[in-house]
């Protein structure tokens, strides 16, 4: 730990205010994302708390009827849109990081094998990775949502609505953690010290995952930074287009498709505040992202 | 001093990084005079391409020239490095096979500059460059050639003659043959200087080879860590030097002769200092067989005109 | 130079039959034909008669070739919703998609090429900084938001731009088109801004890195050396340079905007592919489903050709790779 502190990697950080702010945005987040349940004055999963007669108030506006106030208003069904975007974020989060280490297994995987055994596995694993690259990850997403659906029974398709969402964006993802861990593994494969370790005894996969990993930890993170904020924007339009997370169980981004249809009756918080708190994550990672980048490659530096 | 095509008069180069401010170049001088050929000799960092660079004025950030002037042909040009870039002073670059734009032919590449620097029409402007190619020798008639069909000695012939179209008074050669095969290296050599000596233009040719300085230069500068350690007459400077370290270079240079066959090659001890880890006084004391206290204290100017060394400061003196 | 292409030739030919692949087993596992086209109260021996009509019972090789078949007589059977023959539901929709997509590649493409390299010359100026801070929220913006936002403020507060559909489109036989109308060319507007901004920003900021990498080139820095002015440095030696990995990203990218147009059709509820497709995705359409993929593979396939091709045109080097050493 203290090793961190005193590292080039913790210099850097300290001198670059983008990235401060940024950690701290995510940080926020997360936190009270967690925290949900504490911070949140109801829990908006639970149809018993919502009281029809408080549907539209403004912010900070005593409701008409019943005198609620609410920080940032209630939707249609008065539900308090403060307590929702604390719910909606953590299924945000909890969809990305799941999706991200699917992603990040899954890649880690097929490109530790593709760069140690080689051969047609190698090739079939990157052209398979080629080809996916050829289409956008969102829309591949999208086709393995659809395809889940087709296959399972119509009364799970609403349960298994948010595992579904993990895995076609998990799985649209894997492509660059699979190339940046094969070429590693190539390059470290023909190294002298995997011949010599075999000679006594260590078994050569073993050696290798030794070596590989710390070697391919930095620009993993940067990719698993990047198809973080990737991820938060994908699950974000999915459940926009209506094929993600269900109503019952808003995310961000069902929050922003249900604040569309109040912009023209002229309730506009319905829409901004979950709109916001999703451009503030997604930016907030992305900047991390970049600043990770940099810092970690020096070949750009 | 009136036959100095252009004077360097303590030019600094600084940049700024995070462990604070760097001297590329530290309070460096030396002159050029009409139709010579100054070799600047040192290791790779020593600041000798940063000279060439600082002439032109094509320092790329975050350096820059904090101090210093730089006067050609009787005027500053500190401020007016634009207007003699490529017309009154031309610059070579090590890697032929990087210098010429890959997606151009070389025809339009030579018209471009005759038409911009030379008051000429097309049809002259061609006639110009076809000339230009042939001087070199190069076929005329592959004006319509992209770069990528010539072999990296041709493309540096192609790279000569662009220099040499605008008619320039000064040709700064950066390693022009580094990159190229041994045997090639004295063809290309030989055609630079030939081509000067024909039109009276002065070379600065930068190198590390004792060799080509040997072979090829009128003058020599010697420099070390950013600063100018010895300048002078190559002759004199290679069979006589004042500097320990210019002595540390040419003890240091293989010789193919019966005498020093056998011969162990001499080796200066130790490596140039990094600029940012640069010692007090002489930046070559701490390598030096003969420093002195002095050395490690304060930074010895240039005596005589010819080294910057304090062993010499008394004989300058006596002088 | 014509290795090169029957070389990429070849590689999409087996890119469209793996995504070819892909569609049939969409179509033939994830479906089921037969329940489809026949209610719950059809018997055993009507069932079997149309397995055997539909070659369900063939072996696989044979159904797989057997739909390549018939997608290449734009045959892809009969949608689930409306029972419509899925071509026909495309071929309606496609004009919609295909002018929404190339106004705002075109949009993305001039703009943010400009916008690029003013901001690679202009590098650490006021404005350059400014943009390029700007350009950052660009891509952290969802598309989707993008839209609702541009609708908040255009369509609702201002009134100035309708906020959905294609307004009146005019008939050029089979292909509808919205660039005859006034309204259609309105209607034209927030979608396209939508669809292409993210693509601006991404192909803004790769011309300026690119430009920035070729600046530092030996051959840009022997053209200042050379004394050519830096209107000549920057256009005649510089952007060429740029404009080839730009292009071959650019291209590419046209493939994301025909993805992203399934959003931006959602949003402004555009009568497009795109919204077919969610629907389809929705209702679990998967005939529907299938012909998009395929569509959408050979789009892409061709895509990547064109962009092959072009940088042949661009770069002499690989146009004649023969007579390189």
């Amino acid at each position: 730990m203290e090793r961190f502190f005193k590292s080039d990697f913790f210099y850097d950080f300290l001198r670059a205010p983008v990235a401060i702010i940024s950690f701290c945005v995510v940080a926020l987040l997360v936190l009270s994302a967690i925290f949900a349940q504490f911070i949140a004055p109801t829990n908006p999963f639970d149809p018993a708390s919502l009281e029809l007669m408080n549907g539209f108030t403004p912010p900070m506006e005593p409701n008409m009827f019943t005198g609620d106030v609410f920080l940032l208003g209630a939707d249609d069904q008065g539900r308090d849109l403060f307590s929702a975007i604390l719910y909606g974020l953590r299924i945000s989060l909890f969809v990305g990081i799941m999706a991200v280490s699917l992603a990040m297994v899954m890649g880690v995987l097929l490109g530790l094998i593709a760069g140690y055994v080689g051969g047609w596995l190698d090739n079939l694993i990157m052209r398979l990775a080629d080809i996916q690259m050829t289409f956008p990850s969102i829309l591949i997403a999208m086709l393995i949502f659809g395809v889940a659906r087709g296959l399972l029974p119509p009364e799970l398709r609403y349960e298994m609505a948010i595992t579904v969402l993990i895995i076609s964006i998990g799985l649209s993802e894997w492509v660059p953690f699979a190339r940046t861990v094969r070429g590693t593994t190539m390059v470290e494969k023909e190294k002298e010290y995997v011949a010599a370790a075999q000679l006594i005894g260590l078994k050569r996969w073993q050696i290798m995952i030794r070596h590989i990993l710390p070697n391919v930890l930095g620009p993993v993170l940067v990719i698993a930074t990047i198809t973080f904020a990737l991820a938060i924007i994908a699950e974000a339009s999915l459940s926009f287009l209506g094929v993600g997370a269900p109503r019952t169980e808003p995310s961000l981004g069902t929050l922003i498709r249900v604040g569309q249809d109040f912009l023209f009756s002229g309730e506009w918080w319905i829409l901004l505040f979950p709109a916001l708190t999703l451009l503030a994550l997604a930016l907030a990672v992305n900047l991390l992202g970049d600043w990770l980048r940099d810092t970690l490659n020096p070949r750009l530096k | 001093m009136d036959d100095n095509l252009l004077e360097v008069r303590n030019i600094s180069v600084t940049f700024k990084n995070r462990y604070g401010t760097l001297k590329a170049l530290d309070n460096l001088s030396l002159n050029v005079k009409k139709g010579e050929i100054l070799g600047l000799v040192g290791e790779s960092g020593a600041g000798k391409s940063m000279t060439g660079a600082a002439i032109l004025g094509l320092i790329d950030p975050p350096g820059h020239m904090s101090s210093g002037e730089i006067w050609y042909k009787g005027k500053c040009i500190n401020d007016a490095h634009e207007a003699i870039r490529g017309r009154e002073i031309s610059m070579i670059f090590q890697d032929p096979l990087m210098s010429l734009n890959p997606l151009r032919r070389i025809g339009d590449q030579l018209l471009e500059t005759i038409l911009t620097h030379m008051n000429v029409t097309k049809s002259e402007a061609i006639k110009r460059a076809r000339k230009g190619l042939e001087e070199v020798g190069i076929d005329p008639n592959r004006l319509n050639s992209y770069p990528h069909t010539f072999s990296g000695g041709m493309r540096q012939r192609v790279v000569i003659a662009l220099a040499l179209a605008p008619e320039p008074s000064l040709i700064i050669a950066d390693e022009p043959t580094t990159a190229l095969d041994v045997s090639v290296q004295a063809q290309i050599l030989d055609l630079l200087k030939n081509l000067c000596k024909e039109r009276g233009t002065s070379i600065i040719l930068v190198t590390h080879d004792m060799g080509v300085i040997a072979q090829t230069t009128d003058r020599v500068g010697v420099l070390y860590a950013g600063r100018l350690a010895e300048i002078g007459d190559t002759r004199e400077v290679l069979t006589n030097p004042k500097h320990p370290y210019t002595k540390g270079l040419v003890d240091s240079t293989p010789r193919i002769d019966a005498n020093s066959f056998y011969k162990e090659l001499y080796q200066i001890s130790g490596t140039m200092p990094k600029l940012d880890a640069m010692p007090n006084g002489c930046a070559f004391h701490p390598r030096c067989e003969f420093a002195i206290d002095k050395c490690s204290k304060e930074t010895p100017q240039v005596f005589s005109d010819r080294a910057a060394c304090w062993l010499l400061e008394n004989e300058a003196i006596v002088e | 130079m014509l290795v090169i292409i029957f070389r990429r030739l070849g590689q999409s030919i087996l890119v469209l039959f793996i995504v070819a692949l892909i569609s049939f087993l969409i179509f033939r596992y994830v479906g089921n034909p037969v329940d489809n086209l026949m209610g719950q109260e059809a018997t055993l021996a009507q069932r079997a008669a149309l397995i055997e009509a539909l070659g369900l019972n063939d072996p696989f090789y044979k159904q797989y070739f057997n739909f390549i078949w018939k997608a290449l007589q734009f045959d892809f059977g009969n949608s689930y919703r409306g029972a419509l023959p899925v071509s026909e539901l495309i071929a309606s929709r496609l004009p919609a998609t295909i002018e929404l997509a190339v106004t705002s590649a075109f949009f993305a493409l001039v703009l943010g090429v400009i916008i690029g390299i003013y901001t690679a010359i202009n590098r650490g100026g006021y404005i350059a900084n400014l943009i390029l801070s700007t350009s950052l929220i660009g891509v952290s913006l969802p598309t989707f938001l993008i839209g609702v936002l541009l609708i908040w403020l255009f369509a609702v507060e201002l009134k100035w731009l309708p906020s959905f559909g294609r307004g009146d489109v005019v008939q050029l036989g089979w292909w509808s088109t919205g660039f005859l109308t006034i309204s259609g060319i309105k209607s034209l507007v927030l979608p396209s801004i939508t669809l292409g901004l993210y693509q601006l920003t991404l192909i803004m900021r790769l011309t300026r890195s690119e430009m920035l990498e070729v600046m530092r080139q030996d051959y840009v820095r022997f053209a200042k050396a050379l004394g050519l002015s830096s209107k000549q440095v920057n256009f005649n030696h510089a952007l060429p340079n740029t404009l080839v990995p730009v292009i071959t990203i650019a291209g590419l990218q046209l493939g994301s905007i025909v993805a992203f147009a399934i959003i931006t059709e959602t949003v402004f509820q555009w009568p497009g592919v795109g919204l077919l497709f969610i629907n389809a995705v929705y209702f679990v359409d998967i005939p529907v489903m299938s012909a998009y993929l395929l569509l959408v593979g050979v789009l892409f396939v061709i895509i990547n050709l064109i962009v092959d091709l072009l940088y042949l045109a661009i770069d002499p080097r690989l146009r004649d790779s023969n007579t390189s050493e």
